[in-house]
């Protein structure tokens, strides 16, 4: 692990309390209904954050490209953001996300303005749910790209560790609280030991599912058919885009004044890809459906470096058709 | 990919902001198509083939490449077909109307590829357009190419734009144009039938030239059958893309061809690159 500490619950605590001040905090807060990134309000919030756990209901995404935003506004001063106890899956998405949108010269400025001053600390998943599929897709349960800061409960202390300068940054700005001490072997070994723990429920839940190259080429492959078969109950609501860490399609909508509003859209929807003359490549349901996949499996892996399905679920978790993709990746291959 | 020229962009302008452009005069140029010159705010540089997205205030935007010089920097052309919600308020602008333009954008025209070369140019409907910033790129550096010849095709002669373009034209040396339209009049005196017959006669040497076509997709597949036909090379082929678009930046997905997004990728291909993706002609 690189740098790594521990720090009491108490203590860490503190920080936070201290972070709120001058901070928008995020993080998945216990609730009675889904798991969900919220903001922390108020010190009561802390004791109610939840630590190694899988991912929230909606996608990291939204938090650097809103669902409506008004991109032709000038960008103001923000608070600075803090987002807690992110999983390994959300965190993968930010590579495809970043690809597209700090692309120079093209570069999205509200994008990026919200890239910089957010911090983001991963969390370990102590827990797979029933859709996780990370380690089929070569991601590991736990921080290993784009966090700042990882953070694993271990009882009544957590571990965290650094990922970035900026991960850095903050340790060396809290350090002479005296909170911090050097992680030793013990509770690194635990830590560990937990993440192959899950890593083995993930590998064992998924042994039937293809790796992400072999999805790939099976797509190329595959008959109309099959797709036929699994956009059978497919109502074109787009649900599966819009929760997905990278499906960041939009489109652009014009206001008088010459402003322009990104709305985020999905190739789900019916005239996605059809032009004022008539022609529409995706106007048939299956064609469609197939299309988000032929995305993320063949068109996106070769023109990006970054993975563009990190195995969240939440699409299967989403589709009020009950459309399982990985039960079609496991016919496919069979 | 091959490698075009590029355009480098100050990376501090906000890409979404579409700076202003003043209408300064429209002329129609058939029923269906019309001309809108306009004046941008500041220089407006862009080479032949990129594109350039015109907004209407309040209403949308749609992707263009502009039909003028690329030598000219103060003033813009764009032709547009009426065919749908933008360009129906497009085609009721007036003079003084201020819009908005974003861009350039996207791989134009390889012109270093053609250097020393015969081209032949296919082109049907509004795909004009393109083809006219392409002819007078090619007009201003005419030393450098050995034949220019246009083969053009619309459905009626009332459809067929830029008369007056044609005549300055075919007033060059080096350059040819042959037209045709699927439905004749009582006046017209040029062939009769699909824009791809008018290649049947052309004696072109092919190894020393190259083909560029823009038109509606069918005749764009037609086109690059019988140029596949004549002999040109897959690579020889400079094809200009069209899909709905709505970012023009690579980003918002909407013109996804396979692996390429046409806004930045294309819009300009040549036929190789993009042979193997799905829903070309669509």
């Amino acid at each position: 692990m690189p740098d790594s500490f521990l720090i009491s619950d108490q203590n860490w605590d503190r920080i936070l309390k201290e972070l709120l001040t001058e901070n928008e905090l995020f993080a998945p807060l216990a609730s009675d209904d889904v798991l969900e990134y919220q903001l922390v309000g108020n010190e009561q919030d802390l004791s109610r954050i939840v630590y190694n756990h899988p991912k929230p209901a909606s996608p990291l995404k939204t938090f650097f490209l809103p669902v409506k935003e008004n991109v032709t506004r000038d960008i103001g001063k923000e608070r600075p953001r803090i987002i807690l106890g992110i999983p390994a899956c959300d965190l993968a998405g930010l590579g495809l996300l970043d690809e597209i949108y700090l692309q120079e010269p093209l570069v999205d400025p509200y994008y990026r303005a919200r890239r910089e001053h957010t911090l983001l600390i991963g969390t370990d998943c102590h827990s797979i749910q029933e859709h996780c599929h990370c380690t089929s897709y070569g991601i590991r349960p736990f921080p290993q790209v784009h966090a700042d800061l990882g953070l694993v409960r271990l009882g009544d202390r957590y571990l965290l560790y650094t990922g970035s300068e900026k991960g850095e940054q903050f340790i060396r700005r809290h350090r002479d609280t005296g909170y911090f001490s050097p992680a030793g072997e013990a509770d690194l070994g635990k830590a560990e030991a937990l993440r192959e723990e899950t890593t083995r429920q993930l590998q064992e839940k998924n042994a039937a599912l293809p790796d992400y190259e072999k999805t790939g080429a099976l797509i190329r492959q595959s008959e109309e058919s099959i797709w036929k078969k699994y956009a059978a109950t497919c109502v074109s609501c787009g649900a599966c885009a819009a929760i997905c860490p990278t499906c960041t399609c939009f489109l652009l909508i014009d206001r008088p004044g010459f402003e322009k509003i990104r709305n985020l859209d999905a190739c789900q929807y019916p005239a996605f890809e059809r032009v004022a003359a008539g022609e529409d490549p995706l106007a048939d349901r299956h064609v469609r459906f197939r299309n988000r996949y032929l995305c993320k499996y063949v068109w996106k892996p070769s023109g990006f470096g970054s993975i563009a399905c990190t195995g969240c679920g939440r699409c299967i978790e989403a589709c009020i058709g009950k459309i399982n993709k990985n039960q079609l990746f496991v016919e496919l291959s069979s | 990919m091959q490698e075009f020229e590029t355009i480098t962009r100050p990376a501090h302008q906000n890409i979404y902001k579409p700076i202003r452009a003043t209408v300064d005069h429209v002329i129609r140029e058939s029923p269906t198509i019309m001309t809108i010159g306009m004046i941008p705010e500041q220089e407006f540089r862009f080479r032949t083939g990129e594109f350039i997205e015109v907004t209407i205030p309040g209403v949308g935007e749609a992707p263009f490449t502009p039909s003028s010089s690329p030598l000219e920097t103060t003033r813009l052309e764009v032709t547009v077909m009426r065919a749908g919600y933008v360009t129906d308020r497009i085609h009721q602008l007036k003079k003084g109307d201020v819009i908005g333009i974003r861009g350039p954008f996207g791989r134009g025209y390889p012109l270093h590829k053609m250097y020393g070369k015969e081209i032949v140019i296919l082109g049907g409907g509004c795909g004009f357009a393109p083809i006219r910033s392409l002819l007078y790129n090619l007009m201003a550096e005419k030393e450098k190419f050995r034949k220019v010849t246009l083969c053009y095709g619309s459905k009626t002669p009332e459809e067929c734009i830029y008369k007056p373009f044609i005549q300055e034209l075919r007033g060059i040396d080096k350059f040819e144009v042959f037209r045709s339209v699927d439905k004749p009049d009582e006046t017209w005196e040029e062939a009769v039938g699909v824009v791809t017959l008018l290649l049947d006669d052309l004696k072109v040497d092919v190894p020393n030239a190259v083909a560029v076509i823009v038109g509606p997709p069918i005749m764009m597949k037609f086109g690059t059958l019988k140029m596949q036909e004549m002999g040109f090379p897959d690579s020889d082929i400079y094809l200009s893309m069209e899909k709905n678009m709505s970012c023009g930046l690579g980003k918002c997905g909407h013109c996804m061809m396979g692996k390429y997004f046409v806004c930045k990728d294309g819009p300009v291909f040549s036929y190789d690159e993009i042979r193997d993706q799905p829903d070309i002609w669509k």
